[in-house]
């Protein structure tokens, strides 16, 4: 090769590195005297995402001159999260599924401890006890829920007069009014894990919170009673049954999704739809002032299956974490952010147009509902029954957020035993043995206790 | 009378000549050139293929979480706890199956078509475009496709028939989700299977036919042979490809229902990204890669055989 070829060459090696220096990018760029702060957010829709530009973005950049907002939508966040924090990058605000992805993250110390600034916004006064403990691991907070949610009952208005019934307020009433839907023609209820296997930590989680109840979970969360306790194999038991009576999407469960589960409700398919607060969202393209449907969608409590429990009762969750990336150069920004997020102002605003995920776990939730249009209404007024509910200790624990990541994945395989491929006994084996193990490396998180 | 020019011996301890100093730094020079141009290609090798293959060996061996950078070494504790598992067995069973489902019926079918297509002199490139369009779309769009327009019982095809799900089905979801990848597959082995056909020798063709043979006999005494190589290629390529299925799976079923449509690709995926337990997953990775590593050992011997013939 002649002189000018290996001149050539060299321009081109460094060619490379400039490029894959410049692909590797960088941390966050100032612009116009303000730093970038970085959120990674899920793959929301155009509509969501305006919204989380004018309410979040918009709103917190011009609520201060420090710091510029960035929100970045990516259906595969969790997984994206995961792989860069493992390399010590990332966004500055880190959005996690629950506070058990933050608890993993936490104990490999790839978030920051959020105390200081808890006690510098009054955050512990401010949010619900139990959202806020369900971050904290060792005593320090790691992560604050943007929303809580509950697991109940969504239900067609017309379709439930059609059938002659009423909203069902025990078990006994809503399997009667399920079954005289089956003899209609219509599915008991409309739900399905399609794309989402772990839709089934719902079930599973709420016949926890309705048979064995709340107060048994807390106990098995704290290691004083095992997985295998008779109350929590009678709850797998009965979800099982619930299940083979087709009453969970009858034949369809793992071909439905929350959306087309909602759609199927507004067209009268069903009278049912069981699952989180959170699925206000999915059913405001079904329910809608458009369509004129939006006062036949209604939202109950799940009856207790077991006498005795606490009534109303919920199962406690969150819609996602907001934690602070312990390599994030702007910490005190980020912390910013999530407390701008924190408050009744921001809760107000973005359940004008986005119901479903933004009920921010304030102790104070003066929301008016009657100032709210379409499906807002009724999910404000769902989130503050949640709060009343919360506030009296009757609630038990969604597995996605109070249960450690692997206990809450075995939690997900139910459907062997709703199947009938796997035993309840070998299932809570199984959950237990996880659980003894995450339990050892410190990743559940402290959760108060609940009533009953 | 030709001439043959002996060489000098070089003198002890005499300097080199001047074109014998040229010639070796010339070489030296080549030589470095030469390694700096493999390096690029060397170094991306090592960086995306050795390290991480090295690395996911020894995180088999660990509790990695796939988060921090500590892990504590458990020994074979991964691998005895995978294969202890009833899961593992179902998701090596359905990579077993998806092999099978493979290597017979989009074989079959594409060399079938491709047989079919050399007598099509006119139509066979338009044939060739529309037998590739699955194969060239994204996995993600043919699932959706499938999911929105074939499997979904409320305004899809079998709703439209009354008939239920695959997907839901504890045995047929395994079949559900490989039809939709063999439905993607066949197109690309046709067009490969076309054009080794269509190297096969005219004259061989010709010479078989004037000798009496049929079609049948033709294409089993005169191209079937030809195309050997082609077809252990690809044979050995379906047997790889079906012990890292993934795609389909995770986007039609996820799995289940119940775990009855697993594979060792989901299995692994499910460890790593919900379960926090990379240690696992990349024990359940090195099983795959065992698999795909025996092909490629048959491949290497069956294809040193054949030349040594």
């Amino acid at each position: 090769m002649s002189r000018s070829g290996i001149r050539a060459l060299g321009a081109g090696l460094v060619a490379m590195a400039a490029v894959l220096s410049a692909c590797s990018g960088g941390g966050s760029s100032s612009a116009g005297g303000r730093q970038t702060l970085q959120l990674w957010f899920w793959g929301a829709s155009p509509q969501q995402q305006k919204t989380m530009q004018s309410v979040l973005v918009d709103g917190f950049d011009a609520s201060q001159s420090k710091y510029d907002l960035k929100v970045t939508f990516n259906n595969a966040v969790d997984k994206n999260v995961q792989v860069a924090l493992s390399a010590n990058k990332g966004p500055d605000i880190v959005y996690g599924s629950g506070p058990a992805f933050s608890a993993a993250y936490a104990v490999q110390g790839k978030l920051a401890d959020m105390t200081p600034y808890a006690e510098k916004y009054g955050w512990k006064d401010r949010i619900l006890a139990p959202m806020y403990e369900s971050g904290t691991a060792h005593g320090k907070l790691y992560s604050l829920p943007n929303s809580l949610n509950n697991l109940g009952v969504f239900y067609n208005k017309k379709v439930l007069a059609k059938l002659g019934v009423g909203v069902p307020a025990t078990f006994t009433e809503l399997t009667a009014d399920m079954d005289k839907a089956a003899k209609a023609g219509l599915y008991p209820s409309v739900t399905g894990n399609k794309g989402w296997k772990p839709v089934n930590q719902n079930y599973i989680s709420m016949f926890l919170t309705h048979v064995a109840g709340g107060k048994a979970v807390y106990d098995a969360l704290q290691g004083k009673i095992k997985w295998t306790d008779p109350k929590i194999a009678k709850a797998v038991d009965d979800s099982a049954a619930f299940y083979k009576k087709g009453y969970l999407g009858g034949k369809d469960y793992a071909n439905l999704n929350f959306v087309e589960s909602m759609q199927l409700l507004a067209q009268g398919k069903s009278p049912f739809f069981f699952g989180p607060t959170l699925a206000f969202q999915f059913a405001s393209d079904s329910f809608n002032d458009a369509a004129g449907n939006t006062s036949d969608l209604g939202f109950a409590p799940f009856p207790n299956v077991t006498a005795g429990l606490p009534s109303p009762s919920g199962t406690l969750g969150t819609t996602a974490s907001l934690s602070i990336n312990a390599h994030s150069a702007h910490k005190d920004g980020a912390a910013e952010v999530i407390d701008f997020m924190m408050s009744e102002k921001f809760a107000q605003q973005m359940n004008k147009s986005w119901p479903g995920y933004w009920g921010v776990p304030l102790k104070k939730f003066d929301l008016d509902p009657a100032s709210y249009t379409g499906l807002s209404k009724a999910y404000v007024q769902s989130v503050k029954d949640t709060i009343a509910t919360v506030s009296k200790g009757n609630y038990g624990f969604f597995a996605g957020t109070f249960f450690p990541p692997a206990t809450a994945t075995a939690f997900t395989d139910v459907d062997g035993v709703w199947l009938g491929t796997e035993s309840t006994t070998d299932f809570l084996n199984k959950v237990q043995s996880t659980f003894a193990a995450e339990k050892a490396k410190g990743l559940v998180p402290p959760v108060p206790e609940p009533a009953g | 009378m030709t001439a043959t020019a002996t060489p000098a011996p070089h003198p002890t301890g005499r300097t080199p000549a001047p074109d014998h100093r040229a010639r070796r730094a010339y070489q030296r020079r080549r030589s470095l050139v030469n390694h700096l141009l493999v390096a690029p290609a060397l170094l991306l090798s090592v960086l995306v293929v050795v390290v991480p293959g090295v690395l996911t060996a020894m995180a088999a061996f660990t509790d990695w979480t796939g988060i921090g950078f500590h892990a504590d070494y458990v020994g074979l504790r991964n691998f005895t706890d995978i294969l202890a598992d009833p899961v593992f067995t179902t998701a090596l069973g359905n990579n077993i199956k998806w092999l099978a489902l493979f290597l017979s019926l989009p074989a079959v079918i594409s060399l079938l078509t491709a047989w079919l297509l050399l007598r099509r002199r006119r139509t066979r490139t338009f044939y060739q475009v529309v037998y590739l369009m699955p194969y060239v779309l994204a996995p993600v769009v043919n699932a959706m496709v499938w999911l929105n327009i074939i499997y979904n019982p409320n305004g899809g095809v079998i709703g439209a028939l009354h008939i239920d799900s695959p997907l839901s089905s504890l045995h047929g979801a395994i079949y559900a989700a490989a039809a939709v990848d063999m439905w993607h597959f066949w197109g690309f082995l046709t067009v490969v299977y076309f054009g080794a056909l269509r190297q096969t020798p005219v004259e061989q063709v010709e010479a078989a036919i004037v000798d009496g043979a049929g079609s049948w006999q033709v294409f089993r005494h005169v191209y079937l042979p030809s195309i050997r190589p082609t077809l252990l290629l690809m044979g050995v390529m379906t047997v790889i490809f079906s012990f890292l299925a993934f795609d389909y799976v995770y986007l039609l079923t996820q799995g289940g229902p119940a775990h009855s449509s697993e594979v060792m690709g989901t299995y692994a995926y499910a460890f790593a990204f919900s379960a926090f337990e990379f240690g696992k997953a990349s024990a359940v990775g090195l099983i795959m890669s065992f698999f795909g590593l025996i092909a490629s050992c048959v491949y290497t011997w069956m294809s040193r055989r054949q030349l040594s013939s």
